[in-house]
């Protein structure tokens, strides 16, 4: 009977009934509607802006915040009801501000300063009633309500003409911040707009496209064949002014050369090849995914920056990057998640890089606790970091996302030539020779796999059935992937690759 | 401070004179048949690359294959198989002959009309030094723009002039040009 006592008690802790929160856009209305800012609602309640702004867009929070959520609404919205029921209707429908979606606007990409008045205050610059201030200073928030407002004052039957307001220059700071700022990048002693920097991509498209007269294949092909020397040069162009040289000769151990021209070194990259062995009866709906540009994000990772330097001992130096002689830890999940290894056959001590050491590390710790953390035999390493290739890899990024957006194919296949290419010859190839780091090569390719794996980890975490893990980008799902990834071509983004069913419908088997 | 060290590993440091590490990586850029002269692929490689003309011919025989015709024919039908003397004549005569033929475009590469070649030079190595002995010598480059003496010096296997040619250049790393005449290695691309 005790049991039975104890669930009584525990319903009786619980709230009587959960009041149902009013749907996701109506919060945020409730929310503008008072003229409050996100930041002081969150203040108010203890939540981070950001946590307000996941249960105005959807989330539902939960525990004892819930409660206070719930009864800020209400109160907001009786308070909102009884302003409208009160307030003459003249001020209310200023075109501006008449409708909702406008002030939302406003609040939700102009940050956290923005509030509205109760009562309309003299605008900082014309000097006629304003509805908002920014930063505590009431003003107009567009030029041309400015305008309209000093021509003629207290008449808003005419809303503003697009087109003037586009004209007209940019008289308040605010237009100024939305119009764009200029971004600036220093320059030696002195900053220089961001657009007077020499864009090295764009010029070499430009003058392909030129050269070939709009050809598009014939400019692809010439770019795509120049992609190596002029990555070199765009690696030179961002380092300049930068903390660290790269180092592109340095000595080499010999685990890292290769014993003849088509032989491989003694590295293991942990490149994944993985199936589920096994999958739950039914059919099931295979969604195989592609990470892109998995080699350009794979640009952020610990490079060892000089030369490479020998030491013993099961110690790992988080300052330091390289390869690692490591005994790795039995790995007991193959039947959900692939080894962080990879498809390894042979037992005993290998050559990993230091993603992969890293990895293995994370996931020996206490947060994860998914193996014993490896042994480490002997390193080489050298002093590290991660922001070597940083701004290549964003000026890359930045013109790959810009090709996308634009529809410029040319432009798109060589940013993708210049990392590829980039990456796989930086060892001993012959087709560069500027550089000759073939521990970077596989630290970057292991970075990639290592990144492949924490996403298939993270699709295992958020419930789906991973299926698959292959190569650089591959990864077979079930279930409703959507929620967990993003889609789209942007590098944080996943594109489908493909779409087919496994096993057999339950029905047909009875039925045969 | 001395410019020239007088008694280099004394206190346990490491390293290779910088020419010799010049020449090294020199002769990787020249790039060798892989295959050693005593594998038979490897010496009729050789062979055939001393023997591919009669101008070829001529340089092998300058630089050392003092053999008859008769015997080179033989070699290379496989009735008899030089002795260990004469691999060594084949194998030096071949590297030779290959700087020869490949230092004119080796130059033109490295000279990059005018622009010259980046160096890095990879400082000795103290790990085994005691560490109060122990002294900071930075990882350095250079801008080397004339390479014609240093890789006539290679060419020909003028070791000192090589030598010579290779101080000549990195005096201009400055006061402390001393502390690189002996390098873990030096790097640069062709």
């Amino acid at each position: 009977m005790s049991d039975f006592q104890a669930i009584d008690a525990l319903l009786a802790a619980t709230p009587a009934d959960r009041t149902p929160l009013p749907p996701a856009e109506q919060r945020r209305q409730l929310r503008e509607g008072l003229g409050l800012s996100r930041a002081q609602v969150a203040r108010a309640l203890g939540v981070s802006p950001s946590t307000l702004g996941g249960w105005e867009s959807g989330r539902d929070p939960s525990g004892d915040v819930r409660e206070q959520y719930v009864y800020f609404l209400q109160q907001a919205g009786e308070k909102v009801r009884s302003r409208t029921a009160t307030e003459p209707p003249a001020p209310a429908t200023h075109p501006a501000h008449a409708a909702p979606m406008e002030s939302g606007e406003l609040g939700g990409d102009d940050g956290e300063d923005l509030v509205q008045l109760v009562t309309p205050a003299p605008c900082l610059l014309c000097g006629q009633p304003a509805q908002f201030a920014l930063a505590g200073v009431p003003q107009h928030l567009d030029t041309a309500e400015c305008n309209t407002a000093s021509s003629t004052p207290q008449t808003p039957a005419t809303p503003p003409q697009p087109e003037a307001a586009k004209q007209k220059p940019p008289a308040t700071r605010r237009t100024a911040a939305r119009t764009g700022d200029v971004p600036i990048v220093p320059k030696g002693r002195r900053a220089q707009a961001a657009s007077d920097t020499p864009d090295l991509i764009g010029q070499a498209v430009a003058a392909a496209l030129a050269q070939y007269s709009g050809d598009v294949e014939a400019a692809t092909a010439a770019l795509v064949k120049r992609a190596i020397p002029d990555a070199m040069a765009l690696l030179d162009a961002t380092r300049k002014g930068g903390r660290y040289d790269v180092v592109a000769h340095p000595w080499v151990p010999d685990i890292l050369r290769k014993p003849t021209a088509h032989g491989a070194d003694q590295i293991w990259e942990a490149r994944p090849k993985w199936t589920r062995p096994h999958l739950p009866a039914g059919q099931h709906e295979v969604t195989a995914l592609d990470i892109n540009g998995a080699y350009l994000s794979a640009l952020k990772t610990h490079l060892p920056i000089g030369q490479l330097e020998h030491s013993t001992g099961n110690h790992h130096d988080r300052r330091r990057a390289g390869v690692h002689l490591i005994t790795p830890p039995v790995w007991e999940h193959d039947a959900v998640l692939p080894n962080p290894l990879g498809s390894r056959d042979e037992p005993g001590p290998l050559w990993v890089t230091e993603p992969t050491l890293r990895l293995l590390l994370r996931l020996s710790g206490p947060k994860y606790g998914l193996c014993d953390p490896p042994e480490i035999h002997e390193s080489f390493t050298s002093g590290a970091t991660e922001n070597l290739l940083e701004k290549f890899r964003i000026a890359l990024k930045d013109a790959r996302d810009a090709a996308i957006a634009a529809g410029d194919e040319v432009t798109l296949e060589y940013v993708k030539a210049m990392y590829s290419k980039f990456v796989s010859t930086m060892g001993e190839s012959n087709y560069n020779r500027e550089l000759y780091r073939p521990d970077w090569m596989h630290i970057i390719r292991s970075q990639a796999f290592a990144n492949l794996w924490w996403k298939a980890h993270r699709a295992f975490d958020e419930g789906l059935m991973v299926v698959r893990v292959m190569g650089t980008d591959e990864l077979h799902v079930i279930g409703d992937w959507r929620a967990v990834f993003p889609e789209g071509r942007g590098v944080a983004e996943v594109k489908i690759k493909d779409v087919y069913s496994v096993g057999t419908d339950p029905d047909h088997t009875n039925n045969p | 401070m001395p410019e020239r060290n007088i008694e280099f590993g004394k206190y346990g440091a490491r390293g290779i004179k910088g020419h010799e590490a010049v020449a090294r990586q020199l002769d990787a850029l020249a790039g060798y048949i892989a295959t050693p002269v005593t594998a038979r692929r490897g010496l009729l490689a050789r062979l055939h690359y001393l023997t591919r003309t009669d101008h070829a011919q001529q340089r092998a025989r300058e630089a050392g294959l003092a053999v008859t015709d008769r015997t080179l024919k033989a070699w290379l039908d496989g009735k008899r198989s030089p002795s260990k003397a004469n691999l060594e004549r084949i194998e030096q005569a071949y590297r030779t002959v290959r700087r020869e033929n490949v230092a004119r475009y080796l130059l033109a590469r490295l000279n990059r009309e005018g622009r010259g070649t980046r160096v890095e030079i990879h400082p000795l190595n103290q790990s085994q030094v005691d560490r109060p002995r122990q002294r900071v010598v930075e990882f350095r480059t250079l801008n080397v723009r004339r390479w014609d003496q240093i890789v006539q010096a290679w060419s020909t296997g003028d070791d000192q002039g090589l030598d010579d040619a290779w101080v000549d250049q990195i005096i201009d790393l400055g006061s402390q040009w001393g502390q690189y005449e002996y390098v873990t290695t030096v790097g640069f691309a062709a």
